[in-house]
C-alpha cells in the first residue's frame, strides 16, 4: 500500500505526496469494495483526519481522539476511541480510520442484491453488530461476560443506581439473551436479541453514503 | 395626541413615555388600557403558573395559540364594554419595541456553526422560496380576482402582488413558539428558523417595492432592476451594520473589567442601536440585529464576567418572553372589532394558495438544493419545513401599515391575513406534533419490550453520536477554516481582553471544575462510584426470573438513569436556559473517566509487577489492558479551594502519578522513582484495591486515600489543551526528555502553558 502510515516527521514534500497519494489509495480501497464511500466523503474525512492529527505524522494517536471535546463527555468515549486502534497498536492511519468509519455507512437498498459472492461489505448488518459486540467484549473471547456487561452498564448509567440494582439489571439482560446457559452472551445470541432492532438505521451515519 | 397626556390616567401616561409613536388617537383609552396593562402584567405570571401547571396543555397546544385566545377574550371584553373597536396594535409599537427583543434573543442563542454550515440552504429557501411564494400567491390571487362572480375585480395585479409578498413572510416568532414543542433535529430547526429570519430582507424589499409601484403611475423595466438591486442593498447593508456594531460592542467590552455592572447594558444598547440604525436607513433591521447578536455572542461572551453573562441571558429571555406575550395578545385583541370585511372567496383562496404554494415551493426547491447538499433532505424534512412555515405578527403588522388611500379594500386584506395567521398558528401549530410523530413511526412490533432493549438502544445511540463526533459531523470547510485563521490572528486579539483562555471549551471546563471541585471536596462523591472490585463480584447460582412488576421497576430505573445522548445544540427554548441536566451528566462522566484513568495509570505503573492478566480488566472501568494512556493532568494552584495545600506534602510518599507536581519533569522523575521503590509499598497499595474495604487500609494509606478523593477533585477533570492551537514547538519540546513510561506528549506541555494563563482566572468575581 502506498503511504499508509509510518511517516514520522513529514516534510513539505511528504505532505504533498501524501495528499496526492491518498486519492490513489482511495481508488484502491473502493476497488476492493470494502469501503464504498463517495469521493467527496473521502475528501472531507481526510481533511478531518488531518485536522485531528496534530502531530502531522499521518497517523492518529489516542490523544488526538481524546482532544475531541464531545467524545470526552460521551459515556462510551473511551471504548469508541479504542475501537479505532487495531489490536495492541497505538496509532491509526487513514486507512484504518476509514475502515472503522465504514462500518457506519448506511446500507443502500441496491447494494443488498449485488455481489453475493464477494467479500461482505463492512457496513453489512452482521459487521455492524460485530463492531458493537467488540465494544462490549474487551478480552476478545467472543463472549460478553457479566463483568463486561456491568462495566458498560456502569458507564452508561449515572451514579444513582446502586451496585446491586445494576447487578440485577445485568443479570436480567444476560438472562434474556442467553440461550445456551453459560451466563454470557455469545455473538450469535447477541445477534438474536437484536434481530428486532433496526441496527442498520441505528448504526448508520447519513452523510457517510 | 399630545394634549391627551394631561388629562389621562396613569395607564396612558405610562404608555406616553414611549413617545410619539403610540398613536391611539380618537379613542378614549382609560379603561381599556388599564385592562390591557393589568392583564398583560398578569398573564406572563398567569402564563407561568396557569399554563405550566397543567403540563399537558403546552405540549398539545403551543403557547402562541393560548395567548391569542387570551387576547381574543380580552378584545371581546373590551368590545363588549366599550362598544367600540379595541385599540389596534400599532405597527410602530410592534416594529420598534416588540419585535427587536425577540429577534435579538433568537439571534443571540442561534447556534452559529450550524447556521453557517447550512447557510446556503437557508439562503436559498429564504430568498428564492419567499420570492416564489410571493409571486405565486399574488398571481394566482389575481387570477381569482378576475372572476367577476366574487366581486373582487377592483383589486389590481400590483395590489395582489403586494398582498402576496406580505403574506408569504414566515414569521420567526410563530415558528419558535411552535417548534418548542416538537423536538426536531437541529438541522431542521435551523433551516426553518434561519429562513424565517432571513426572509425579512426579502419581505421588506418586496413590500416597499410593490407599495411604491402601486403609487407610481408607470413602471419601467429599470424600476424592476432597481428593486432587485435594492434587495441586495437592504440585506447586505443590514448585515454590515449589525456586524459593525457587534464589533464595536465587543471592543467596548474589552475594557469593561472595571465596570462590570453595566456590561449587560452595552449588549442591549448596541443591538438595539443596530436595529434602529438599519431601520433608519430603510435597511433590514431584523438582519442587522441578528448579525449583531451573532457577532457579539462570539466575543462578548469571553470578555464579560460570569455574572454579566448570566444577567444578559436571563434578561434577554425575559424581554423576549414579554414581547412575545404582548404580540400575541395584541393580535387577539385586534381581531375583535369592526375593521373587517369578509369575502368568502378571497379569504379561502388566500389560505389555499398559501398552503399550496408553500408546499410546492419547498418541494421544488429541495429537489434543486439536494444536489448541492451533502446531507440530502428527506421527505419528512420537507414536510416539516413546508408545514412549519407559519405566519405571524409580521404579516399582521405589515397589513396594518398599508395606506388605505391606495388600498380601498384594506379591510379585506386584514381579514384574510388574520384568517391565515389563525389557521397556521392554531391548526398547523397544534397538529404539527402528531404529524411529526406519525411520520416517525416505524414498523416495529410491540412485543413485550425487554429490559435490555433500552440498554441496547441507548448503547447504539451513544456509539453513533461518538462516531459522528469523530467524523466532525459535517466536516471541515475551506471558508470556515480561513475565517477561523483570520479570526484568531486579528479579530480576537483586537476584541478580546488578554489573559483569556482562547477557547470557550476551556472556559466551560473551568466553570465546571470550579463548581465541581468545591462540591466534591465537600461531599466526597467519589465514594459513590463503585470501586472496580465490586463489579467483579460474580454471583454464582441461578438467575431467578423476575415478575412483571420487577421488570417494570427495572425499566423505570433504567429510563431515568441512563445517560442522555448528547445533543449537539440545545433545542431552543424560550423559557429556559441551558441544560443543567446535561451539564451534570457531563460532569459525572468526566469524573468517572478521570477516576478510571487515574486507576489505570496507577495500575500501569505496577503492571510490570506480578499481576495476573485477568485482574487488569477489572481495574479499568473502560479500557483494555494494553492501552497506553496519556496522563491527563493539569495542576492548578487553586488556592481558593477548600482542601488545604498542606496535604500536598503528605501525598509525596505514597501517591501515584497523579500527584500535584506542576512540572512535567518532576512527574516523570517521580514515576521513575516509584518504579525503584521497594515492593511493599506497592503491595500495600494493591491490597488497598483488592480488599476494597475501608478497614483494610494500612495506616499509611489514610492520609493518602482520604484527602485523595478531594484532592482528586481539586484537580481539573481533564486537561483541556487549546484545541486546534497546539503549535509545533509544543510537540518538539516533548521529544527532548527521555521517558520510561507512556509518553504523555504534548498534552502536558499545553497544560503547562495553560496553567500560567489560568492564574488570573483564580480570582472569583
Amino acid at each position: 500500500m502506498k503511504k499508509s502510515g509510518s511517516i514520522t516527521s513529514p516534510s513539505w514534500s511528504d505532505k504533498f505526496s501524501q495528499g496526492l497519494f491518498f486519492g490513489l489509495f482511495c481508488h484502491e480501497m473502493c476497488f476492493l469494495q470494502f469501503i464504498w464511500v463517495s469521493h467527496s466523503q473521502i475528501t472531507r474525512l481526510y481533511s478531518r483526519f488531518t485536522s485531528l492529527d496534530k502531530g502531522e505524522n499521518g497517523t492518529l494517536s489516542r490523544e488526538d481522539f481524546q482532544r475531541i471535546p464531545e467524545l470526552a463527555i460521551n459515556p462510551l468515549g473511551d471504548r469508541i476511541i479504542n475501537a479505532f486502534f487495531p489490536e495492541g497498536e497505538d496509532q491509526v492511519n487513514f486507512r484504518g480510520f476509514m475502515r472503522t468509519l465504514a462500518h457506519f455507512r448506511p446500507i443502500e437498498d441496491n447494494e443488498k442484491s449485488k455481489d453475493q459472492n464477494g467479500p461482505e461489505p463492512l457496513n453489512s448488518r452482521s459487521n455492524k453488530l460485530h463492531f458493537a459486540f467488540r465494544l462490549y467484549d474487551l478480552d476478545k473471547d467472543d463472549k460478553i461476560s457479566r463483568d463486561e456487561l456491568l462495566q458498560v452498564l456502569r458507564m452508561m448509567v449515572g451514579v444513582n443506581i446502586s451496585d446491586e440494582q445494576l447487578g440485577s439489571i445485568a443479570d436480567r439482560t444476560i438472562q434474556e439473551a442467553d440461550q445456551d446457559g453459560d451466563s454470557a452472551i455469545s455473538f450469535a445470541e447477541f445477534v438474536k436479541v437484536l434481530e428486532k432492532v433496526d441496527v442498520e438505521q441505528k448504526m448508520s451515519i447519513r452523510f457517510l453514503h | 395626541m399630545i394634549q391627551k397626556n394631561e388629562h389621562n390616567s396613569t395607564g396612558y401616561n405610562l404608555l406616553s413615555l414611549y413617545g410619539k409613536h403610540v398613536d391611539f388617537c380618537e379613542i378614549n383609552l382609560e379603561a381599556p388600557l388599564k385592562i390591557i396593562i393589568v392583564s398583560v402584567n398578569a398573564s406572563p405570571g398567569g402564563k407561568g403558573s396557569g399554563f405550566h401547571l397543567y403540563h399537558k396543555l403546552p405540549s398539545i397546544v403551543p403557547e402562541s395559540c393560548l395567548l391569542i385566545l387570551v387576547g381574543l377574550l380580552l378584545g371581546g371584553i373590551i368590545f363588549g364594554a366599550e362598544e367600540k373597536s379595541p385599540p389596534v396594535m400599532n405597527s410602530d409599537v410592534f416594529f420598534l419595541y416588540l419585535l427587536p427583543p425577540i429577534v435579538l434573543d433568537a439571534g443571540y442563542f442561534m447556534p452559529t456553526r450550524l447556521f453557517f454550515e447550512n447557510f446556503g440552504t437557508i439562503f436559498w429557501y429564504a430568498v428564492v422560496g419567499t420570492l416564489w411564494n410571493a409571486i405565486g400567491i399574488g398571481i394566482s390571487l389575481y387570477g381569482i380576482c378576475q372572476i367577476s362572480a366574487f366581486g373582487l375585480t377592483d383589486i389590481t395585479l400590483l395590489q395582489n402582488l403586494l398582498f402576496g409578498s406580505l403574506i408569504s413572510a414566515v414569521d420567526p416568532v410563530a415558528v419558535l413558539a411552535v417548534f418548542e414543542n416538537i423536538h426536531v433535529n437541529e438541522q431542521l430547526y435551523i433551516l426553518v428558523f434561519g429562513e424565517s429570519l432571513l426572509n425579512d430582507a426579502i419581505t421588506v424589499v418586496l413590500y416597499n417595492l410593490f407599495k411604491s409601484f402601486c403609487q407610481m403611475r408607470t413602471i419601467k423595466v429599470i424600476d424592476i432592476f432597481a428593486g432587485i438591486a435594492n434587495f441586495f442593498i437592504v440585506g447586505i447593508g443590514g448585515v454590515l451594520i449589525g456586524i459593525l456594531l457587534g464589533f464595536v460592542a465587543a471592543f467596548t467590552t474589552r475594557f469593561t473589567h472595571k465596570i462590570r455592572v453595566i456590561e449587560p447594558l452595552f449588549v442591549f444598547l448596541y443591538s438595539y442601536l443596530s436595529y434602529i440604525t438599519a431601520e433608519m436607513f430603510h435597511l433590514s433591521g431584523i438582519m442587522a440585529i441578528t448579525a449583531c447578536a451573532m457577532t457579539m455572542n462570539k466575543y462578548v461572551e469571553e470578555n464579560v464576567s460570569q455574572k454579566s453573562y448570566t444577567t444578559i441571558k436571563y434578561f434577554m429571555k425575559m424581554l423576549s418572553s414579554v414581547s412575545e406575550t404582548l404580540i400575541f395578545i395584541f393580535m387577539g385583541v385586534s381581531t375583535v372589532g369592526k375593521n373587517h370585511e369578509w369575502n368568502w372567496a378571497f379569504v379561502s383562496f388566500t389560505l389555499l394558495f398559501c398552503l399550496i404554494w408553500r408546499a410546492l415551493g419547498v418541494f421544488v426547491l429541495t429537489q434543486i438544493i439536494n444536489v448541492f447538499r451533502t446531507i440530502p433532505l428527506t421527505f419528512k424534512d420537507q414536510f416539516i419545513i413546508a408545514y412549519g412555515g407559519l405566519r405571524g405578527a409580521i404579516c399582521f403588522s405589515l397589513v396594518f401599515l398599508l395606506p388605505p388611500a391606495v388600498f380601498p379594500r384594506k379591510k379585506l386584506f386584514i381579514t384574510a391575513v388574520i384568517v391565515v395567521i389563525f389557521f397556521t398558528v392554531f391548526i398547523q401549530g397544534i397538529t404539527i406534533r402528531p404529524l411529526v410523530e406519525f411520520l416517525d413511526v416505524k414498523r416495529s412490533n410491540k412485543k413485550q419490550p425487554a429490559v435490555s432493549e433500552e440498554i441496547y438502544n441507548r448503547f447504539f445511540d451513544h456509539v453513533k453520536t461518538g462516531i459522528e463526533d469523530v467524523c466532525g459531523h459535517w466536516g471541515h470547510n475551506f471558508w470556515r477554516d480561513k475565517f477561523k485563521k483570520f479570526d484568531n490572528k486579528y479579530l480576537r486579539r483586537l476584541l478580546i481582553r488578554e489573559n483569556q483562555p482562547k477557547s470557550s471549551i476551556v472556559s466551560l471546563y473551568k466553570k465546571l471544575e470550579i463548581k465541581h471541585a468545591i462540591e466534591m471536596a465537600e461531599s466526597g462523591m467519589i465514594s459513590k462510584v463503585p470501586s472496580s472490585v465490586s463489579l467483579s463480584d460474580y454471583h454464582e447460582g441461578k438467575i431467578k426470573p423476575l415478575s412483571p412488576t420487577e421488570m417494570e421497576n427495572m425499566r423505570e430505573i433504567l429510563t431515568k438513569n441512563l445517560y442522555q445522548i448528547r445533543h449537539r445544540t440545545m433545542s431552543y427554548n424560550r423559557h429556559s436556559l441551558a441544560a443543567d441536566a446535561s451539564e451534570k451528566q457531563a460532569k459525572e462522566i468526566l469524573i468517572r473517566r478521570r477516576h478510571s484513568l487515574r486507576e489505570s495509570l496507577r495500575k500501569t505503573n505496577s503492571l510490570s509487577r506480578e499481576r495476573p492478566a485477568a485482574a487488569n480488566t477489572k481495574r479499568f472501568l473502560s479500557l483494555p489492558k494494553n492501552t497506553k494512556l496519556p496522563e491527563k493532568l493539569r495542576v492548578r494552584n487553586k488556592t481558593s479551594s477548600r482542601v488545604g495545600d498542606s496535604s500536598d506534602s503528605e501525598l509525596d510518599a505514597s501517591t501515584t502519578v497523579l500527584n500535584l507536581r506542576p512540572r512535567a519533569g518532576k512527574i516523570l522523575r517521580d514515576q521513575r522513582l516509584r518504579q525503584q521503590r521497594p515492593l511493599p509499598e506497592f503491595r500495600v497499595e494493591w491490597k488497598n484495591e483488592v480488599d476494597g474495604s475501608q478497614d483494610g487500609r494500612g495506616e499509611q494509606q489514610d492520609p493518602s486515600t482520604l484527602p485523595q478523593p478531594s484532592i482528586g477533585f481539586r484537580q481539573p477533570l481533564l486537561t483541556r489543551p487549546r484545541f486546534g492551537t497546539l503549535s509545533r514547538e509544543d510537540l518538539t519540546a516533548d521529544h527532548g526528555s527521555a521517558r520510561p513510561m507512556p509518553p504523555p506528549r504534548l498534552v502536558r506541555q499545553a497544560s503547562q502553558g495553560d496553567r500560567q494563563r489560568n492564574k488570573p482566572e483564580n480570582q472569583l468575581y
